[in-house]
């Protein structure tokens, strides 16, 4: 049987860094994948991640877990995909399904970052070919590119939804609506934001019915729910689309753990009890990333790299001092991730009503996924200012910082704190390079040229669609909510490899829209 | 439907052209992307038919946890198209219960 000094199973972001770190400290390293793809969630993510520059911010998902294993690679771990782990024995050794046989590795330490599996609500006719998972809507596109239908209805409102919804639409999807039982959209109002500008209507306190349809669906019924969740009568509402898309949470998949005896506890599904650096009960067992816990991408990549760590500590590979040192810088990027409106402790949270700043939040994002101009004004990442300048629409405390590194020459400040909402600097000239609205994961901001004499205002925006419109073209400005609003000519039109596919579209509009026009369309 | 230029991903790059069999019919597929993915660009939505209730089902998970999208592949049932690659000349069919043949046992 082969030996390591690691076997770490998953190839996700948190598997990638865990058995990059314990290789980094000589450690003798395999990990294991049921996947053809390394990665893990990573190569279906084809959007602009948050976080610090540190938690790889602004890099587009499927890069980050390409420099992942590239990193891996490098220090010779050995990456066994299309390989299912079934089981693990006497603490230390695993049962693997490599080429249809069955085969043994043993280690020292094992470290389990198996992610997290999708939810489903059962509702009627939620079997019928048609209704599919986020996931599965995110393979067939981004991993295939085959439409995983022509009109969706997105049931969920949380990042997945958001996220994977604004991906139907770039690979040329409808998407009739994006509903969710809750009162108040789950994920970022960033992402909410960039769906519903270009028209996607949001239904909150609805829940899914039906998938109508005998074969594969033909349609859907929807309903709203009262505040018991409960369906209201004479509210059901029917589109006509040909697939339902399901993005109803994750849950921790976590059954290894579970097998392998370690102490279990009830945190959105079963997980393992860990301690501070990811060992659960029992000695030289680690988990990492969302099956410890669902999180995120960048916090995954953290908590794998503690666990590495700390099985190198365990087995002498790194001294006490010069782990303490490291864990102390991970605990708190760790910490600067776990902040915010949307960190653990304020999930579900519904009375919070104020940012960090004391700027009201807005009712209108949370319940249609929109800014009301009136509310847009009192953020600091609004100024009225001479020339071009930046316009930041991002409301909300989220850990992320792209645009404050992004500006090189100091318009826009978000301080050490990653969380707090970027601020447009007074006395600061913008030279209208456009980095900050293409580094900008939200595609929040927006850069604006009132100073023009015949009535006219110039808006640039990001703009992730194909085809893109041509100088010249005349079309509609859309909006926040997506609708049209008035007409606008392309006068810009600016691609570059430092934007990274975003391009940036400048329009003309009537100056009486410049706080309005947000989007545009032929 | 397949998409052929991506704002993010450029232009979808595939493999080799391949010919299969669905039901019977001559099929084109290109090399290295699931059966599920294949027939999906088709729009063939059924994959198979439930035993007991006859009830169809498609692609749910894409990640082979669901067993939803099972077919027959060269006359062996109970193969799951989204993590079974296309090759050239599969024979691919409708399942009915664990049966190529619309009988019910
Ligand atoms: C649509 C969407 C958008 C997202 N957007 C963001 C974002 O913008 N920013 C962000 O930070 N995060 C984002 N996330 C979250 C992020 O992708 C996850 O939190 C992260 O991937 C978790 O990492 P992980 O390594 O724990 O698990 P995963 O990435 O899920 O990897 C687990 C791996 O383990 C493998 N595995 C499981 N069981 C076994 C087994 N028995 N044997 C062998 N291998 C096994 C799986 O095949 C998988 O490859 C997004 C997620 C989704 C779904
Ligand atoms: S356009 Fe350039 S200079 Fe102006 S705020 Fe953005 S990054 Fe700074
Ligand atoms: S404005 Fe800054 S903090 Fe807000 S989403 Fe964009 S890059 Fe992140
Ligand atoms: S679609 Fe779920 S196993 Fe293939």
């Amino acid at each position: 049987m082969i030996r390591y000094d690691v076997i770490v199973i998953g190839a996700g972001p948190a598997g990638l860094s865990a058995s990059i770190e314990a290789a980094e400290a000589g450690m003798k390293v395999a990990v294991f994948d049921e996947n053809t793809r390394p990665g893990g969630q990573l190569f279906k993510q084809i959007h602009k991640f948050f976080g610090a520059k540190e938690h790889k911010a602004k890099i587009r998902g499927f890069r980050i877990g390409e420099e992942l294993l590239a990193e891996a690679e490098k220090l010779q771990v050995d990456v066994h995909l299309n390989a299912a782990v079934i089981g693990i024995h006497d603490f230390n050794s695993i049962a693997v399904v490599e080429n249809e046989q069955v085969s043994f590795y043993k280690a020292g330490n094992l470290i389990i970052a198996t992610g997290a599996s999708e939810n489903m609500v059962p509702f009627d006719g939620w079997t019928l070919p048609g209704v599919i998972g986020a996931g599965a809507a995110q393979t067939m596109m981004n991993l295939h590119g085959v439409l995983p239908g022509k009109k969706v209805l997105m049931v969920g409102s949380g990042n997945v939804g958001l996220v994977v919804g604004y991906q139907l639409l770039q690979a040329g999807v409808e998407i009739a609506a994006i509903i969710d039982a809750a009162p108040k959209i789950g994920g970022y109002g960033v992402h909410a934001s960039k769906v519903a500008r270009t028209g996607v209507p949001f239904l909150l306190s609805h829940t899914i019915l039906k998938a109508e349809g005998e074969e594969f669906v033909t349609g859907a019924a929807v309903v709203e729910v009262d505040s018991k969740f409960q369906p209201i009568k004479g509210t059901e509402k029917h589109f006509d689309v040909d697939t339902i898309c399901m993005a109803v949470g994750l849950s921790p998949m976590s059954q290894l753990l579970r097998i392998a005896g370690c102490e279990m506890k009830e945190m959105g599904g079963l997980v393992p009890a860990c301690n501070e650096y990811g060992e659960t009960s029992i000695s030289g067992i680690f988990a990492a990333g969302d099956v410890a816990g669902i999180e995120e991408a960048s916090s995954a990549m953290v908590g794998g790299r503690i666990a590495g760590a700390a099985s190198a500590l365990r087995d002498g590979f790194i001294m006490q001092g010069d782990f303490e040192e490291k864990y102390k810088a991970l605990k708190e990027s760790l910490n600067q991730l776990r902040q915010g409106m949307f960190c653990k402790e304020n999930r579900g949270k519904t009375d919070m009503t104020a940012t960090e700043e004391g700027i009201p939040l807005s009712n209108s994002l949370l319940e249609k996924g929109y800014l009301l101009e009136k509310e847009i004004i009192k953020f600091p990442g609004v100024k009225k200012k001479a020339g071009v300048h930046p316009i930041i629409e991002c409301t909300q405390n989220i850990p992320c910082n792209p645009c404050q590194t992004a500006c090189k020459f100091n318009c826009i400040s978000i301080g050490e704190n990653i969380t707090a909402l970027p601020v447009v600097i007074e006395d600061s000239k913008c030279t209208n390079c456009g980095m900050c609205v293409a580094s900008c994961s939200g595609q929040a901001i927006f850069l604006l040229n009132e100073d023009s004499e015949d009535g006219f205002v110039s808006i640039t925006l990001p703009y992730e669609f194909l085809p893109y419109p041509k100088k010249g073209v005349k079309g509609i400005a859309l909006d926040r909510s997506g609708n049209r609003v008035c007409e606008a000519e392309i006068i810009g039109l600016r691609t570059a490899e430092a934007f990274d596919h975003t391009a940036l579209l400048t329009m003309k509009v009537p100056s009486e829209f410049a706080m309005s026009a947000r989007f545009f369309t032929l | 439907m397949r998409i052929k230029e991506h704002p993010i991903l450029g232009t979808i790059k595939k493999g080799k052209k391949v010919k299969y069999y669905y039901n019977g019919t001559e099929m084109e597929g290109y090399k290295g992307e699931s059966i599920a993915a294949a027939l999906h660009a088709e729009g063939v939505m059924v994959h198979r038919y439930t035993s007991k209730l006859h009830k169809p089902r498609g692609v749910f998970c894409a990640i082979g946890r669901c067993t939803d999208c099972v077919m027959i592949v060269d006359g062996k049932p109970n193969i799951r198209t989204c993590m079974t690659l296309l090759k050239e000349g599969m024979y691919i069919e409708t399942q009915y219960g664990i049966s190529g043949k619309e009988v019910w046992q």
